[in-house]
């Protein structure tokens, strides 16, 4: 449970810190953000970065699991649970 | 209820039964139906916008009347009463209780839904999901407005009502050995989303309320005319419907935590931090209703706590992700139909989170609102972690139910192809966005990428048609004819399922 908060505060302050400077790429005053389209597109091309880079470390871990883990693989072992009532 | 269509029972028997399994059959028969129903609108829908001009529907007030039950449907019709069969069938059993604490209260939730369900449909709306004010209280025509209105207004009675019977099922009903840590997550989810139903629902119903005498002239709440502000009903319509987004997902990963689990062969990683999760976005879901709004003029301030607020929910989602993939790791995976369509939910659900995180960043929002890209992340939720959740789960379920076991070949056929259409629906949706193309309308002009991409998107969603055909067939075929289940152990993983084979229906 201690490794799972400190896992979910690490994932916050990742994801609070950049999202609170990127508020600032609409300028602060109103209609300023049809002025400012370079910086807010450089914005969503920078997030888009950083939201594939991720997508694909998750997505790979994921297809990889369902591969390696599958009962059908030669090198699946059953589980320590298995046979029990757990 | 297991083993229903070998003994079977008078229809009025079941209709007008208050056991949790006979009520969560009702609910789970009902849902489906207007599945069905709802996305039939749908492949009509895309059928229109295959190409520009007019295809298949004569007017732009027949294709808003369409696309406004479409969404009303698959919400309210489909989505909440399949969580609501769920909980019926499981948390009972879950809590080791004889049935919900209030079976005649839960009857008559149940009871609600098919009177709502035929006031939105005759009725027939087409003022959006969002029931648009000031269009919906100075032109929307006639009787369907108002039908639409008391429909819903009877489903959130409806849903308030579950809700009430969940929690005192889980927090009273539990049997006195068990404590709250020890309630499996399923029945977690369940609490987590009723909390927020109690809290959200009654703003909407004091919207529905203001929105009716508004149409009735007796009032101004939201009509500029009359000094009102149709802006007000975006806050109050929204600080329901922000937190019932997590209503609708928090159950679907409640019944990822049964499946996944199982289909590992090992416990859920962390049963501690699935429980913080549930009550972390319980809590952060009213932190960000106004995020639908930032191009109504509010101030950057509001903005910015709004943005934060949104982005909250991503480190509780995140656990959840982690939670599910820490548990495959090391098992050994039986990718049966319900594992697969889990797994399928879980990359969706991340897909669908970074498109939410893109459109929450506040600068990035005045790009993508009221486009395209927020059609296709907000059914990229709904369909590919909510239904894709709810189907597996169905197909969990199954044997149960049925005492019977659905035939393999066909949900896997189902799964991949409902994967494929929903990947070429709603991911390309996204872009759609990006090249402008502006959400609700009839018609496009013949730009070639919108020309392109919509057709992609329509043929998606032919394969999800198809795919779901498929699976009615499979649904009606095994439940009659189906191999006799195991109900015991009917996945050959084993472990303590919590399926109620042993549960004592009184009518039976």
């Amino acid at each position: 449970m201690k490794k799972m908060i400190v896992l979910f505060l690490v994932l916050a302050v990742m994801v609070t810190v950049p999202v609170i400077e990127s508020a600032f790429a609409a300028g602060d005053e109103p209609g300023q953000y049809l002025d400012r389209r370079v910086i807010i597109w450089n914005l969503f091309f920078k997030m888009m970065t950083i939201a594939f880079v991720v997508g694909a470390v998750v997505s790979g871990t994921i297809i990889w699991q369902c591969w390696r883990f599958r009962e059908s693989n030669p090198k699946a072992k059953p589980t320590p649970y298995e046979g029990t009532d757990w | 209820m297991v083993l229903e269509l070998q003994k079977p029972r008078p229809i009025w028997q079941i209709m007008f039964s208050t056991h949790h399994t006979d009520v969560g059959l009702l609910y789970l028969i009902t849902s489906l139906a207007f599945l069905f129903m709802g996305g039939a609108l749908a492949l009509a829908i895309r059928a229109e916008l295959f190409l520009p001009g007019s295809q298949i529907i004569s007017d732009s007030m027949t294709f808003n009347r369409i696309f406004t039950v479409h969404g009303t449907t698959l919400i309210f019709l489909f989505i909440i009463p399949f969580a609501s069969s769920v909980g019926n069938y499981f948390v009972p059993i879950m809590v080791r209780y004889k049935d919900m604490a209030y079976p005649k209260l839960n009857a008559i939730a149940f009871w609600m839904i098919p009177p709502a369900g035929a006031l939105i449909w005759l009725g027939f709306a087409d003022f959006t999901w969002y029931a648009t004010p000031p269009y919906s209280i100075i032109s929307a025509p006639g009787p369907a407005a108002d039908m639409w209105i008391f429909g819903l207004k009877i489903l959130g009675i409806s849903s308030v009502l579950g809700a009430i019977n969940f929690i005192v099922t889980i927090l009273k009903c539990k049997h006195p050995d068990m404590s709250i840590g020890q309630v499996p997550l399923l029945a977690w989810s369940f609490l987590s989303s009723s909390l927020i139903i109690l809290v959200a629902i009654p703003t909407f119903a004091a919207a529905l309320l203001m929105l009716l005498t508004d149409r009735l002239g007796v009032s101004g709440f939201f009509n500029p005319a009359l000094g009102g502000d149709p802006i007000a009903y975006a806050h109050l319509f929204w600080f329901t419907f922000h937190p019932e987004v997590y209503v609708l997902v928090i159950p679907a990963i409640g019944m990822m935590y049964e499946i996944i689990p199982r289909f590992s062969r090992k416990p859920i990683h962390s049963y501690q931090s699935g429980i913080f999760a549930f009550v972390l976005l319980s809590i952060v879901g009213f932190s960000s209703w106004a995020h639908h709004m930032y191009a109504t003029g509010m101030s950057f301030t509001e903005k910015t706590v709004f943005m934060v607020g949104t982005l909250a929910a991503v480190p509780a989602s995140a656990l959840h992700v982690f939670n599910f993939v820490a548990t495959m790791w090391n098992g050994r995976i039986k990718f049966a139909t319900p594992m697969m369509w889990a797994v399928g939910g879980i990359a969706l659900f991340f897909s669908a989170g970074a498109g939410g995180v893109a459109n929450a960043a506040m600068p990035l929002d005045f790009q993508t609102h009221d486009s395209y890209w927020v059609v296709g992340h907000f059914h990229l939720f709904v369909m590919g972690t909510i239904a894709f959740g709810s189907i597996g789960f169905l197909y969990y379920m199954f044997p149960y139910v049925t005492g019977r076991m659905y035939n393999e070949k066909m949900g896997k056929l189902h799964f991949v192809m409902s994967f494929i259409g929903t990947v070429m629906v709603f991911f390309t949706q996204h872009v759609l966005g990006l090249y402008g193309m502006p959400r609700r309308i009839f018609d496009y002009p013949p730009i070639p990428e919108w020309i392109a991409m919509n057709q992609i998107a329509s043929v998606g969603a032919m394969i999800i048609g198809v795919s779901m055909v498929i699976f009615l067939a499979n649904m009606i075929y095994s439940s009659g004819k189906g191999k006799l289940a195991n109900t015991e152990d009917p996945f050959g993983v084993g472990g303590k399922y919590y399926y109620p084979f042993e549960v004592k229906n009184p009518s039976h």
